[in-house]
C-alpha cells in the first residue's frame, strides 16, 4: 500500500515537474520559475561559436536573469534550419547573417529594425570601421551590427618556396597583370611540378600528371559566386567593381572588359596545368578547405580567407607563410571584405535581453576576447589590434590583415537583392565558361541576369 | 416462412461487410486526405500564386505557368532528367533481367538472392557518399585503378559529360538488385513445362529467354518498368549529395531545381508549379506506358 502510494505520488511529481518544464519552454517574457530568460543565438562558424561563449560567459555574470544559448549549424545546412525556424516560430532571437541574406529576411519581416535600440542604448555606430552600411537595407533602417570582416590572402608552403628559390619578400611584391601574368605567373609556374619532377616553366612539363600545382584553383571553388578569396582580389586590382552602385546595385557589371580579362586569365592558367581544374579536388559543393590543400601538399600557395589564418599557421608539420594580395598593373591591391552581421529575429519573444546580448557583442570588451582567437577579424579597430598582437605570440601572423586595414585595400561588399536567385543563374554560367563549354557570351549573359534579379521586387 | 433470408446475398448483410469495410479503410483513407489530397489541393492553389511562405500568398493568376514555359533551365532540366531516366530505365531493367535469369537458371540459393538485394537495403544517401568517396578525383579507389590501367583519371561527378551517367550508374547499382528480386519472382511464375517443350522443340537457352521468357515476364517487366521510370524522375538524394545539381547545371534534375527555387530562393508559388506539372507529366507518362505494355492481362493463361 505504501508502495503504491509513494509510486503514486512519485509519478504525480512527475508530472508536476513535466507541466513546469512545459510551462519554461513555452514561459515567454518573465520565464516560469527560476526567472531566467533564455537567449538562443546561431552562427555557422563553428570556431566562432567557441570564441563567443568567452563573451557569453562574461555577460551571463553581468546580467545574471539572462542565460545564452549558443548553437552552431554548418552553412550547408543553416539558412535552410533558420527558414523553417521562421516557419514554425522556433528560430533563435538573434544571429549570424550574411549579407547575401539581408535582403530576403528583411524584406519577409524576419529582422527586427535595430534603430530604436541604438538611440536608446547610445551605441556609437562609429566604432565599427567596416560593414555599417552593408546592413542597412532598402528602407535605410540599420538591421544588423558589423561583427567581423573578412579577406583574403596568398598562403604558401615556405618550403616549397625555398626549394624553388624564392623567398617572402618575393610573395611581398607580387605583380600580376592580365597580359603576361606578370611575376605572379611566373612564380605559379615555376611551382608547379609535374609527376617527373619537371617544373612549369620548364620544357616537356606534363601538364596533364601535375603532382603539385602553383596555386590552388582560382576560378568557381564551392559555390562561391563572388570569388572572394579567388579571383576577386584581381578583377578588384584593375579597378573592376561588381555592382554600379555603392549599395543597392542595378547591375553587376560583368560585361566590364576588366572582369573578361581576369576570367580570360584565369581560364588559361588553369589550362596550363598550373591551378587545378575544378572538380580536380572536389565534386560540387564539397571543396576541400586550405588546410587539406596545403596538409596534403598538392597545392604550394592556397589563395584562401583572413579566416582560416589561424588554422593554417598552425598546421603540424608544416610551415605556412602569409602573403598579401597581388598588385595589379597600377600597383593596386584591393579585395572585398565580407562582413557579417547579428541581427535579431523579429519573432523573438525577449527583444530586450536580445538586444542585450547582440550589443554587448558589438561591443569592445567582447570583440577583443572573442577575437583573441584569430578566428575572425572584428569590426572593431580597437579590438583587432588586440586579437592581432595576441595570434602573435601563438606565432600567427595576421599583420597581412591588418596592413590591409591601414592601407585601404578593403572595398565595401555592397548589399544586394535576391542574391540566392544570382547565385543559381551566374553561377552555372561561370562554370561553363571555366569549363570552356561557353566563352564570351558569357559574360553579357551574366550582366543581364544579374538586371534581371537584382531589380526584381517582389 | 420463418427461416430468416439470411442465408441469401440480402442487401441488408451487404450493408453490414459494407460498415466493416469502411471502419477498416478509415484509417488509410484519412491519411490519404490529410497527407496527399489536402497538400496537393493546396498545392494547385499555390501554382496560381506568388507566395514566400513567410508572408501570405498573393493571386498571380497564370503569371507562374508563362514563367515555366519560358525558362530555359527548367527545360533544361527537364532534358537532363529525361536522359537520367533513359540512362537508369535500359541499363537497370536490362541488368536486373539479366541478373534474374542468370540467377534463375544457375542457382537456387537463397544467401547470393540476398546478396543481390543488398544495395538496395542501404539508404540513397550513404551509397551515394560511399560512391563519391569512391569516384574522387584524388583518393577514390576507382580513378586509382582507372589512373593505373589508362594513365588518366575522368573527374565523373566533376565534369559536365559525366555526372548524368555517374548518377545513373549509381542509382541503377542501387535499385538493381531490388528489380532483380521481382523479375525473378515473375519467373518462378513461369512453369517449367513451358521449358521442357521449348527444349524438346530444340529451342536453345537465348532463343527460349527470347521467345519464352520474355513475353512470359511481360507484366512483371511493365510493372518493374513503370516503378523505375517514376523512381528515375523522382531522384534527389543521390544528386543532393553528390553534385547538388553541378557542374553548370549539368546535373540539375528537375527535382533539385524545384527544391533551389522553393527552399533556395522562398520561390514557393512557382516550386509548386514544376511540382504541378512532373505530376501531370508522370501520370500521363504511366497512363500510357501501361496501356502500351498491356500490364494488366498475361499470356500464362
Amino acid at each position: 500500500m505504501t508502495a503504491f502510494r509513494a509510486g503514486r505520488r512519485r509519478s504525480a511529481a512527475a508530472l508536476l515537474a513535466g507541466l513546469g518544464l512545459l510551462a519554461t519552454l513555452a514561459g515567454c517574457g518573465a520565464g516560469a520559475g527560476s526567472g531566467t530568460t533564455t537567449v538562443n543565438w546561431w552562427t555557422w562558424d563553428d570556431k566562432q561559436a567557441i570564441a563567443y561563449q568567452s563573451c557569453a560567459d562574461a555577460f551571463e555574470r553581468a546580467h545574471p536573469d539572462i542565460h545564452v544559448k549558443i548553437t552552431q549549424y554548418d552553412s550547408a545546412d543553416y539558412f535552410t534550419k533558420l527558414l523553417s525556424g521562421f516557419v514554425s516560430d522556433t528560430a533563435p532571437d538573434a544571429f549570424m547573417n550574411s549579407v547575401q541574406y539581408l535582403q530576403q529576411y528583411a524584406s519577409l519581416k524576419q529582422l527586427m529594425p535595430l534603430d530604436s535600440f541604438i538611440d536608446k542604448s547610445h551605441v556609437d555606430m562609429g566604432a565599427f570601421s567596416v560593414g555599417v552600411n552593408d546592413w542597412k537595407y532598402t528602407d535605410g533602417k540599420q538591421y544588423g551590427l558589423p561583427m567581423d570582416w573578412a579577406s583574403a590572402a596568398l598562403y604558401y608552403n615556405t618550403d616549397m618556396l625555398a626549394k624553388a628559390g624564392y623567398t617572402a619578400a618575393d610573395v611581398d611584391h607580387l605583380t600580376w597583370n592580365p597580359d603576361d601574368g606578370g611575376s605572379f605567373e611566373k612564380m605559379v609556374a615555376h611551382l608547379t611540378v609535374d609527376r617527373n619532377g619537371v617544373r612549369g616553366d620548364q620544357p616537356g612539363f606534363d601538364k596533364h600528371h601535375v603532382k603539385v600545382y602553383g596555386i590552388s584553383s582560382m576560378v568557381t571553388v564551392g559555390n562561391d559566386f563572388n570569388g572572394l578569396t579567388t579571383w576577386r582580389p584581381f578583377a578588384s586590382s584593375l579597378g573592376w567593381r561588381a555592382g554600379n552602385k555603392a549599395s543597392w546595385p542595378t547591375e553587376f557589371t560583368y560585361d566590364d572588359p576588366r572582369l573578361v580579362k581576369t576570367f580570360d586569365f584565369f581560364r588559361d592558367l588553369t589550362d596550363k596545368g598550373f591551378a587545378p581544374a575544378p572538380g580536380e579536388f572536389a565534386s560540387a559543393g564539397n571543396a576541400p578547405d586550405g588546410g587539406q590543400l596545403l596538409g596534403s601538399g598538392k597545392v604550394a600557395i592556397y589563395s584562401g580567407g583572413s579566416w582560416e589564418a589561424a588554422t593554417l599557421d598552425k598546421l603540424p608539420g608544416l610551415h605556412v607563410g602569409t602573403g598579401p594580395l597581388v598588385a595589379g598593373p597600377d600597383g593596386t591591391r584591393a579585395t572585398v571584405s565580407n562582413a557579417n552581421g547579428n541581427v535579431i529575429w523579429s519573432g523573438t519573444k525577449h527583444p530586450d535581453q536580445t538586444w542585450a546580448w547582440v550589443s554587448y557583442m558589438g561591443s569592445v570588451q567582447c570583440q577583443s576576447t572573442a577575437s583573441r582567437t584569430g578566428t575572425f577579424l572584428p569590426s572593431i579597430p580597437a579590438a583587432t589590434e588586440a586579437s592581432v598582437a595576441a595570434m602573435a605570440k601563438q606565432g600567427v601572423d595576421l599583420g597581412v590583415f591588418l596592413q590591409q586595414d591601414r592601407t585601404h585595400q578593403l572595398l565595401p561588399n555592397s548589399p544586394y537583392a535576391n542574391g540566392t536567385a544570382l547565385q543559381a543563374a551566374v553561377l552555372p554560367l561561370m562554370q561553363q565558361f571555366f569549363a570552356h563549354q561557353k566563352n564570351g557570351s558569357v559574360f553579357p549573359q551574366m550582366a543581364e541576369e544579374s538586371r534581371k534579379l537584382l531589380t526584381e521586387t517582389d | 416462412m420463418a427461416t430468416p433470408p439470411r442465408t441469401m446475398v440480402s442487401p441488408s448483410s451487404r450493408r453490414g461487410d459494407a460498415k466493416l469495410a469502411w471502419l477498416m479503410i478509415t484509417p488509410a483513407v484519412a491519411g490519404f486526405l490529410v497527407f496527399f489530397a489536402y497538400p496537393a489541393v493546396k498545392g494547385v492553389y499555390y501554382s496560381f500564386t506568388s507566395f514566400h511562405i513567410l508572408t501570405p500568398p498573393k493571386w498571380v493568376g497564370l503569371a507562374n505557368w508563362r514563367e515555366m514555359f519560358g525558362d530555359s533551365v527548367f527545360w533544361h532540366s527537364l532534358l537532363v532528367t529525361a536522359y537520367f531516366v533513359g540512362l537508369s530505365v535500359v541499363a537497370g531493367v536490362l541488368i536486373s533481367l539479366v541478373t534474374a535469369v542468370v540467377l534463375h537458371r544457375l542457382t537456387g540459393s537463397t544467401v547470393i538472392r540476398g546478396l543481390i538485394l543488398l544495395p538496395f537495403l542501404i539508404s540513397g544517401v550513404v551509397s551515394a557518399l560511399v560512391w563519391q568517396w569512391m569516384l574522387d578525383p584524388q583518393l577514390g579507389i576507382v580513378s586509382r585503378l582507372l589512373e593505373k590501367i589508362t594513365g588518366s583519371h575522368t573527374l565523373f561527378l566533376g565534369d559536365s559529360h559525366w555526372a548524368i551517367p555517374t548518377l545513373a550508374a549509381i542509382s541503377v547499382w542501387k535499385s538493381m538488385g531490388y528489380n532483380a528480386i521481382l523479375i525473378f519472382a515473375g519467373l518462378q511464375t513461369i512453369p517449367a513445362s513451358v521449358y521442357e517443350a521449348g527444349r524438346l522443340d530444340g529451342a536453345g537457352e537465348a532463343q527460349m529467354f527470347r521467345r519464352l521468357t520474355v513475353p512470359l515476364l511481360r507484366p512483371i517487366l511493365a510493372m518493374v518498368v513503370v516503378l523505375t521510370v517514376i523512381g528515375s524522375f523522382q531522384v534527389f538524394d543521390i544528386v543532393q549529395v553528390t553534385t547538388r545539381g553541378g557542374p553548370a547545371n549539368a546535373s540539375n534534375v528537375l527535382q533539385m531545381y524545384i527544391y533551389e527555387k522553393g527552399f533556395g530562393e522562398l520561390d514557393f508559388g512557382y516550386a509548386a508549379t514544376m511540382s504541378l506539372a512532373l505530376f501531370v507529366l508522370l501520370s500521363a507518362i504511366t497512363f500510357t506506358q501501361m496501356r502500351l505494355a498491356r500490364a494488366g492481362e498475361t499470356d500464362l493463361a
